[in-house]
C-alpha cells in the first residue's frame, strides 16, 4: 500500500507537501538569482525595483570574464575529448580484457572521484610548483583529467557492458580487422554513451573550482576561478549575470543529454 | 586422392584442465549441411569458434580445400558467420549491414548494390534495405544477419543455434527457409544446435557431440536406426532404457536378463561385452507394440498397466516390468486394445528386430 | 565452455589501460604520495605536525566543525530525502520526471552560482532577513552568514540531490506486494511505514548518509564562502596551511588525517554493502 500512490489515503498530501517543499527549496535560489541579474538595484534588493540589462553589460564590456570564459571553454574542450579518449580504452580493457585485478584496477580509476578534491588540488599544487605547470592550459588540463576521467570510465564501462560483443565478433568475422571493428561497429553502437561521457567530462572541467583556484595564475584563469575572486571581494549582480549565463548552459546541456537518452529508447 | 574440401584434422581445446574438445576429426565435403549436435558443454560451439578463428585449438589443424586457416586471421578467413544472439550492427539500415561485409572489401558502389538486392531477395526481405533492425522481429534480424553472412559469398557459413530465441512456430518456418537457401546457394554449412528435431530436419549428416569427442557422424536416419553408443541412441528419438546384465552372448547378438530373473534375447549388441557385464536394453517406443500373448524368441517382456492419458491421436499408457521399471507404450487412436484397458492389467510388450539395442555399461 | 566467444582484445587488454594508469600515477598517485611524505618531514622529521594537530584546541574546534557540520547535514538531507525519493518512486510518470528534472537541475548548475544565491540569500539584509522581519517574527536580523548555519544550509541545498538518487535506486527496487503483503497481515500505515520500508530501504539510507557525510567532511567551496574564516573545516585548513601560511607539514598531516577518514568510511560502506547483498 505504501508503494501504491493512490493507495496511499491522506499521506500522499502530505509526501506531496514534502515534495513541493524541497522543489521550491531547490530551483528558488536559482530563479532567484536569474531575477537579481535583471534586476536594477546594485545591493541586490529584492523583488527589484526595475529592470535592467546592464549587468550584462558590464560582464561582456570587461574582457577578464571574456576571457576567463574562453579559457574554461578551452580547458573544457581538450579535457573532454582525452577523458573520452583514455577513457575508452580503459574501459575496454575493463570490459574486454583478460587480466587478473581487473575489479581493483576499476576501483582505481574511481578513487579521484571518492577523494576530496582539496586533497588532489594540494598535491596537484605541490607537484606543479616543481614541474612549473602552475599557470599553464596543460596544468589545468592535467588536473581536471584527473577529476573527470572517473566519469568517463562509469559512463563508458556501462556502455561498452551492454554492448554485446558477439555485434563485434559478427564484424570481425565479415572481414573487418578488429580496429576497423572497433572504430566502425562498436564506437557507433555505443555513441551515446561517448556523448553522456563528453557532456559529462566538459561539465566537470567547466564547473571545476577548487583544482582551479591552485592552478591559477594572475594572467591564466577560469571562469569559475574568476566568479569565486570577485565573490569574495563583493556580492555584485554581475556575478548574478554570470551565474544565469551558467544555468542557462547547465539547462542546454540537460537537455541535449535528455534528447541522447530519448534517441537510445528508440 | 583429392585433400577432402574441409579436414577438421585432431582438434583439441583445453582451458587449464578442463577439456572442451579432444581429437575432434571430421570431414566435410563441398556443399554439405553439416550439424553439430549435442548437449550444452559437449564441444560443439568450441569447434565452431575455433574455425571461425575466435578461439586457437591446443592441438590439430583445419584444412579448407587442403590449407591450413589455422594462421589466418578471423577477419581474413573469408567465413561466414551466423550467431545465436542478435548481431546485426544497431546503428546501420538492414541495407547497410548486408552492405558491410563488402564495404570493408572496398567493392564499389554499383556491385554492393546489386549483391545486397540479391542477398535481401534470397532471404525474402526485398524491400527493407532502409528498416533500422531495432525495428524488425527476432526471426526477420536473423535472416538479414543470414544474408549478411552470405553476401561475400563464403565457402563456408558457420550457424551458432541461430534460431534458439526464437519461438517454435517461427523456427519451424526459418528452418524451412534455411534449408530452401542452402540448396539455392549450394554452401557448405556447418550447424549447431542442441535440438534434435532442427539437426534431423535441416542436415545432410549430423555429428553427435558428447564430453568434447564425436560419437557418431551419419546421416539422421543412419543415426536413428543404428546408434553407436548409448549416449547416441539416447540423443536421437526418445528411448526407453532397461538396466540388466548380459546373459548368453552370440555374435553380435546377445540376450540379457534383468533384476527378477526375466529374460530377453536376441538383441543386437553395441560394444565389446562378456557375459555377466551389466548392460541396457534400448526400446524405440513407437516401435513397440503391447499385446496379449508374449512374442517370438524372447522378443518380449511381460508388463503390469499403472496408468492411460489420452493425447488424442495417441493413448501413452504407462507400465511397469517385472522388476519395476517404467516404461510407456503408445496405442493409436483406434488401436483394438485402448478402449479396454484398465490399471493393473498384465499385458506384454513385444518389438520387431530393429526396435531393440543392447548397450554394454561404462 | 565460455558463454564468451571471441577473444575480445589482442593478448590480454591491459595495454589499453595504460595510458589512464599512468596519468592517474604521475599526477594523482605520485604527487599525493609526496604531500603526506611531507607531513613526516617538514619542517623536520618526525610526528610533530600530527602532535600539533591533534594537540591544540584551536585544531580540535576544527574537527569538531568538520563532524558537527557534517553529521548536522547528514540527518538533515536524511530526513528531507526519504520521503521525496518515497514519493519519486511511486509519483505518476509525468510529475516524477519534473521532480526529478528539477534535482538534477540543481545538482548541475554551478556550485559556485548556487552558493552565490545563499550567501545573498541568507545575508543581513537578505531577502530571508526581511522576509522574517515582515512576518514580524524576529525585530533584528538574523546572523545567517559567516558561520555555521549559512554552511549547513548551502550544504544541505548542495547534498540534497545526492541523498536522494541512491535512495530512490533502493526504494524502487522493492516490490509493492511486500507492502501490500504487510497491509493484509493487518499492519497499518504507520506500521508497514516503520517496520517494513524503512528496514528494506536502510541499504540505501545507510549508504547515503556515508556518501554525503564523507563528502561533507572534505568540503571545501561552500564553508569558505558561507562560513567565513572564524568557522574553518579541515579541507579549508589544508588549504590555508598550504597557500597562505606556506606550511607543508602542517598541510599535508591534516589531509592525511582527511584523507584516512574519508577512505576509512568508503571502507565500512563497501563492507555495508557487501553484507545487504549478502543477506
Amino acid at each position: 500500500m505504501l508503494l501504491d500512490f493512490d493507495k496511499l489515503g491522506s499521506w500522499r498530501w502530505v509526501l506531496c507537501a514534502i515534495c513541493v517543499a524541497m522543489a521550491l527549496f531547490l530551483l528558488l535560489p536559482i530563479l532567484f538569482i536569474v531575477a537579481l541579474s535583471f534586476g536594477s538595484s546594485r545591493w541586490l534588493i529584492f523583488p527589484p525595483p526595475g529592470w535592467t540589462l546592464k549587468w550584462y553589460g558590464e560582464l561582456f564590456a570587461d574582457p577578464r570574464w571574456l576571457g576567463a570564459a574562453l579559457t574554461s571553454a578551452k580547458i573544457g574542450v581538450i579535457v573532454m575529448a582525452l577523458s573520452v579518449a583514455l577513457g575508452l580504452l580503459a574501459s575496454l580493457a575493463l570490459v574486454r580484457g583478460k587480466f587478473r585485478g581487473r575489479a581493483v584496477l576499476r576501483a582505481f580509476f574511481l578513487t579521484p572521484m571518492v577523494l576530496p578534491v582539496v586533497i588532489v588540488a594540494v598535491a596537484l599544487y605541490a607537484a606543479f610548483l616543481r614541474l612549473g605547470l602552475n599557470g599553464t592550459l596543460p596544468g589545468f588540463v592535467i588536473a581536471h583529467l584527473i577529476v573527470a576521467l572517473p566519469f568517463a570510465i562509469i559512463t563508458l564501462t556501462g556502455a561498452l557492458e551492454t554492448f554485446d560483443p558477439a555485434i563485434e565478433d559478427a564484424a570481425i568475422l565479415c572481414g573487418a580487422s578488429p580496429w576497423e571493428a572497433r572504430l566502425r561497429v562498436t564506437l557507433p553502437g555505443i555513441r551515446h554513451g561517448v556523448f553522456s561521457a563528453a557532456i559529462f567530462s566538459f561539465l566537470i572541467s567547466w564547473d571545476e573550482v577548487v583544482l582551479a583556484i591552485f592552478m591559477a595564475s594572475p594572467s591564466l584563469q577560469t571562469l569559475p576561478v574568476k566568479v569565486w575572486t570577485t565573490l569574495r571581494q563583493d556580492l555584485t549582480p554581475v556575478i548574478a549575470a554570470a551565474s544565469t549565463l551558467l544555468v542557462a548552459l547547465t539547462v542546454i546541456l540537460m537537455i541535449a543529454a535528455a534528447l541522447i537518452r530519448k534517441g537510445k529508447s528508440e | 586422392m583429392t585433400a577432402p574440401f574441409l579436414h577438421i584434422n585432431g582438434i583439441r581445446k583445453t582451458y587449464g584442465d578442463v577439456v572442451a574438445t579432444d581429437h575432434v576429426e571430421l570431414t566435410i565435403a563441398e556443399g554439405e549441411f553439416m550439424t553439430f549436435l549435442g548437449p550444452s558443454g559437449s564441444g560443439k560451439s568450441t569447434t565452431l569458434y575455433i574455425l571461425a578463428g575466435f578461439q586457437d585449438p591446443t592441438a590439430g589443424d583445419i584444412r579448407l580445400r587442403g590449407r591450413s586457416i589455422l594462421q589466418t586471421p578471423s577477419h581474413k578467413r573469408n567465413i561466414g558467420m551466423v550467431f545465436q544472439r542478435y548481431t546485426l550492427f544497431p546503428h546501420l539500415s538492414v541495407g547497410e549491414n548486408v552492405a558491410f561485409p563488402l564495404r570493408v572489401r572496398r567493392m564499389g558502389q554499383a556491385e554492393v548494390t546489386e549483391k545486397v538486392k540479391r542477398a535481401l531477395k534470397l532471404v525474402r526481405l526485398d524491400g527493407f534495405e532502409d528498416r533500422m533492425p531495432a525495428r524488425m522481429s527476432g526471426g526477420q534480424q536473423q535472416r538479414v544477419a543470414l544474408a549478411r553472412a552470405l553476401v561475400y559469398d563464403p565457402p563456408v557459413l558457420l550457424m551458432d543455434e541461430p534460431l534458439s530465441a526464437l519461438d517454435k512456430k517461427l523456427r519451424e518456418e526459418i528452418q524451412h527457409e534455411i534449408r530452401r537457401i542452402h540448396q539455392e546457394t549450394g554452401v557448405t554449412i556447418l550447424y549447431v544446435t542442441h535440438d534434435q528435431e532442427e539437426a534431423l530436419r535441416l542436415s545432410d549428416r549430423i555429428a553427435i557431440f558428447n564430453r568434447g569427442k564425436i560419437e557418431q557422424v551419419g546421416t539422421g536416419p543412419e543415426l536413428y536406426a543404428g546408434p553407436a553408443t548409448h549416449f547416441v541412441a539416447d540423443f536421437i528419438g526418445d528411448s526407453a532404457f532397461l538396466a540388466g546384465e548380459l546373459d548368453g552372448i552370440a555374435g553380435d547378438q546377445a540376450g540379457l536378463r534383468f533384476a527378477d530373473g526375466t529374460r530377453v534375447a536376441g538383441i543386437p549388441l553395441h560394444g565389446a561385452g562378456r557375459q555377466g557385464q551389466a548392460a541396457e536394453l534400448m526400446l524405440r517406443p513407437e516401435r513397440v507394440e503391447l499385446t496379449l500373448e508374449p512374442g517370438p524368441q524372447g522378443r518380449s517382456l511381460p508388463v503390469v498397466v499403472e496408468d492411460m492419458t489420452f493425447l488424442g491421436n495417441n493413448t501413452t499408457v504407462s507400465a511397469r516390468t517385472g522388476w519395476g521399471a517404467a516404461l510407456t507404450v503408445r496405442l493409436n487412436f483406434g488401436h483394438p486394445l485402448s478402449a479396454g484397458l484398465t490399471r493393473g492389467d498384465r499385458l506384454h510388450i513385444r518389438w520387431s528386430p530393429e526396435a531393440a539395442h543392447a548397450f554394454v555399461k561404462g | 565452455m565460455p558463454a564468451t566467444t571471441a577473444p575480445r582484445l589482442r593478448g590480454s587488454g591491459f595495454g589499453f589501460a595504460l595510458p589512464a594508469i599512468l596519468l592517474l600515477l604521475a599526477f594523482f598517485v605520485i604527487p599525493v604520495a609526496m604531500l603526506l611524505t611531507r607531513s613526516l618531514t617538514e619542517p623536520e622529521p618526525g610526528l610533530q605536525n600530527y602532535i600539533t594537530l591533534l594537540g591544540s584546541t584551536t585544531y580540535a574546534k576544527i574537527f569538531f566543525n568538520t563532524f558537527f557540520v557534517a553529521g548536522v547535514v547528514t540527518a538533515i538531507t536524511v530526513l528531507i530525502a526519504f520521503p521525496v525519493a518515497w514519493t519519486l518512486a511511486i509519483l505518476p510518470k509525468g510529475w516524477a520526471a519534473v521532480l526529478f528534472a528539477v534535482i538534477l537541475l540543481s545538482m548541475w548548475t554551478n556550485l559556485l552560482a548556487r552558493t552565490y544565491a545563499w550567501m545573498v540569500l541568507l545575508q543581513q539584509t537578505g531577502l530571508i532577513n526581511r522576509m522574517l522581519m515582515g512576518l514580524g517574527l524576529i525585530d533584528q536580523p538574523l546572523q545567517l552568514t559567516n558561520n555555521l548555519v549559512g554552511v549547513t544550509i548551502g550544504m544541505v541545498y548542495i547534498m540534497l540531490p545526492f541523498m536522494i538518487l541512491p535512495l530512490l535506486g533502493v526504494i524502487q527496487k522493492i516490490d509493492p506486494a511486500i507492502l501490500q503483503a504487510a497491509a493484509l497481515c493487518g499492519a497499518t500505515k504507520g506500521q508497514a511505514l516503520r517496520r517494513v520500508l524503512v528496514p528494506l530501504a536502510a541499504p540505501g539510507i545507510a549508504s547515503g548518509a556515508l556518501m554525503v557525510f564523507v563528502m561533507s567532511l572534505g568540503y571545501y567551496v561552500t564553508p569558505s564562502l558561507l562560513g567565513g574564516t572564524a568557522n574553518m573545516m579541515l579541507a579549508e585548513l589544508i588549504a590555508q596551511q598550504v597557500q597562505s601560511l606556506v606550511n607543508w607539514g602542517m598541510g599535508g598531516a591534516a589531509a592525511f588525517l582527511l584523507l584516512v577518514v574519508t577512505l576509512g568510511l568508503y571502507a565500512v560502506q563497501l563492507r555495508f554493502f557487501e553484507r545487504g547483498e549478502a543477506g
